[in-house]
């Protein structure tokens, strides 16, 4: 690794963490009930329990995590479950107002 | 093109309030309709233990059952009516749900409590609480075999679920299906012998009157009497008539549900505002607990206790400092006689007196020894204790840990808020906070304020973007998309401290909490 420089502020992130256990540690972390923990990179939080490492702004990527199946509890998937979720909104970043969540009826 | 509104009535569909009665629900006979509607695709038996494929394998409570037909809606053509849907919920959380104790440990969130930190298992962890909640499966009882074929349906629904992290590097299959279902099938096994015992218990009564105390972020404290109607079999009205901590009158009619004996739904108009209660009764009967909190927003609520009959339920507040002199409520019902405060804290006056409630001018003497008092009202004595302080040695905020979602601002998605308390604490005889003989002194009003957490916070400037906190420790976050203000337009997200600082005489005790600010979720289920 000492050959090797941070180019991103991700690496930077890690290359301050001490060792690779403090690594293992901070990605194991638990988050509130209703995020992800799955951290590559993470919905709510990133691996490192704040939001440098996130993609930002999120609707830059939304359809990269909607398509994939990325965090199928968080983001509705368009593979299985919601396949016309995102139909009428091709670009997130600009119509991210038409999007819609999936909540139950009594929670609106 | 379809309006999102038609595209969520599409995704929801069924998806109702169960706890809402409907006069149509006794005609509706949950068997039938599994018989009618479910075996259209599942099979039957032949076992009357267990009659029908995959259902009959399976415990869960209300909201994991509401869930399933959901599913079976979004995904596999379900056609059902809200009263049908209704009554399937009712026959299966009767017959195949949780016993008290097999949904206590996580009750948190079936009460929608927002902001809590599990302790999950490692196994699971890595597993299915790196998407789900711990409670999500923690309150499901499948056999092997259907945790086995549940794990399947995961593959089926989200096959990408092989390739995230904690999974891709790893023959994740393999040690969801051979190891984890295993151990699953142990820890919340379909055949606890809790379920039969509690099927053969007699229920708890519910009608009747009942003290209530509890805390909505933004109102306080309130006192209430709450009472319950039979209207007919786990169907009741219900009224609360109290007071808010300022004084102010608190009214509100509903109706409620009950599931498998002791789990209380009720759906109710609190002073123009719709709110839900998810409680839990004791299995004697002789408290309701849980939690009250708005249906639009469920984030903003709070603790509900409430105990059959006379009692007094909760002291606001529920410490007074040496030689300090102040207001107390008691909090109960059927408050009647003399009042007893403990030695060595004087009654100097009764401001005002209700039923339900008392508040007193209390004195302490400059010589009372620190420690817990017994409060009586003639009779009735305190479940709750008044607690006589020094100093207060620190100061908690809870939640420690907490999000706020941004939302709002034209989209579809609402801001979600996030409220906090501060909680005191003496040091105890050592001297020393964070010690096991710390006293607790219970919630005080504190200031409230925000710093950046860190350093990354504070260059990226997110006390200005993220929110504010309010003089009631509501905090409300930013508004939801990209901000061209931001670099790379980033959205009003942040990482920030939440500071309570309680007065303590002329000092100031201060604690503090870790907010995050993130995006929202688009996906909000009845279990997280």
């Amino acid at each position: 690794m000492k050959h090797l420089k941070s180019f991103n502020k991700k690496a930077k992130m890690l290359d301050r963490t001490t060792s690779p256990n403090e690594v293992e540690e901070v990605v194991a972390m638990q988050s509130v009930v209703g995020c992800t923990s799955t951290n590559d990179p993470g919905w709510e939080v990133d691996p490192f329990g704040g939001l440098g490492s996130l993609c930002q702004p999120m609707e830059s990527d939304l359809y990269g995590c909607a398509d994939a199946c990325w965090w199928p509890a968080q983001v509705p998937d368009t593979i299985s479950q919601y396949p016309d979720w995102s139909q009428d909104v091709s670009k997130a970043n600009e119509d991210w107002r038409k999007l819609d969540g999936i909540f139950p009826e009594e929670q609106k | 093109m379809k309006k999102p509104m038609m595209k969520r009535a599409l995704y929801v569909s069924g998806a109702i309030a169960f706890m809402g009665l409907s006069s149509a629900v006794v005609a509706v006979d949950g068997e039938s309709v599994i018989k009618e509607k479910c075996l259209l695709c599942h099979t039957q038996t032949g076992n009357p233990e267990a009659p029908y494929s995959r259902i009959s394998q399976q415990r869960k409570t209300p909201e994991g059952w509401q869930m399933t037909i959901n599913r079976m809606q979004r995904l596999n053509g379900l056609v059902i009516s809200s009263d049908e849907e209704r009554a399937v919920i009712k026959y299966l959380s009767d017959t195949q749900g949780l016993a008290p104790s097999e949904s206590a440990p996580h009750r948190y969130v079936l009460e929608q409590k927002p902001n809590v930190v599990e302790n999950v298992d490692p196994a699971y962890a890595e597993m299915c609480a790196r998407c789900h909640s711990n409670a999500r499966f923690g309150l499901q009882r499948r056999t092997e075999d259907e945790w086995k074929l549940h794990v399947n349906t995961h593959m089926a629904i989200n096959p990408t679920t092989e390739l995230h992290a904690l999974a891709r590097d790893r023959s994740w299959y393999d040690i969801a299906y051979n190891d984890v279902t295993p151990k699953l099938a142990a820890d919340y096994a379909f055949n606890d012998p809790a379920w039969k015992k509690w099927q053969q218990m007699p229920k708890p009564t519910l009608a009747g009157s009942w003290s209530v105390a509890g805390f909505i972020a933004g109102k306080g404290n309130y006192s209430a009497t709450l009472n319950i109607t039979n209207v007919s079999k786990d169907n009741f009205s219900l009224t609360m008539t109290g007071h808010y901590a300022d004084g102010s009158p608190l009214k509100g009619s509903g109706q409620a549900k009950v599931f498998s004996g002791y789990e209380w739904r009720a759906s109710l108009t609190l002073d123009g505002v719709k709110m839900r209660q998810v409680m839990a009764a004791s299995e004697d009967g002789s408290t309701l607990t849980g939690r009250m909190y708005q249906a639009a927003h469920d984030e903003i609520g709070g603790e509900l206790n409430a105990m059959n009959g006379k009692a007094i339920v909760a002291l606001s507040p529920s410490a007074i400092k040496q030689g300090g002199q102040q207001e107390i409520t008691i909090i109960g019902s059927g408050l009647k006689g003399d009042i007893s405060l403990g030695k060595g804290v004087q009654l100097v006056k009764v401001l005002s007196r209700d039923a339900d409630r008392i508040v007193v001018l209390a004195k302490a003497s400059s010589s009372a020894s620190v420690g817990l008092r017994n409060v009586a009202v003639g009779a009735t004595k305190a479940t709750a204790q008044l607690a006589v302080y020094d100093s207060i040695a620190a100061v908690q905020v809870t939640p420690n840990e907490s999000i706020a979602r941004i939302g709002g601002n034209g989209g579809n998605l609402a801001k979600v808020q996030s409220t906090y308390r501060a909680l005191a604490f003496s040091a105890g005889s050592d001297g020393k906070p964070g010690t096991e003989d710390d006293m607790r002194l219970g919630y005080m009003q504190a200031q409230w304020s925000l710093l950046p957490f860190d350093e990354v916070a504070e260059h990226d400037n997110d006390l200005k973007y993220a929110g504010s906190i309010d003089s009631d420790g509501i905090f409300t976050p930013g508004d939801a998309g990209l901000n061209p203000e931001r670099k790379f337009s980033t959205n009003n997200v942040g990482n920030l401290k939440v500071i309570a600082k309680v007065a303590d005489g002329d000092n100031k005790v201060e604690g503090e909490a870790h907010l995050l600010v993130t995006v929202p979720t688009f996906i909000k289920r009845a279990i997280q």
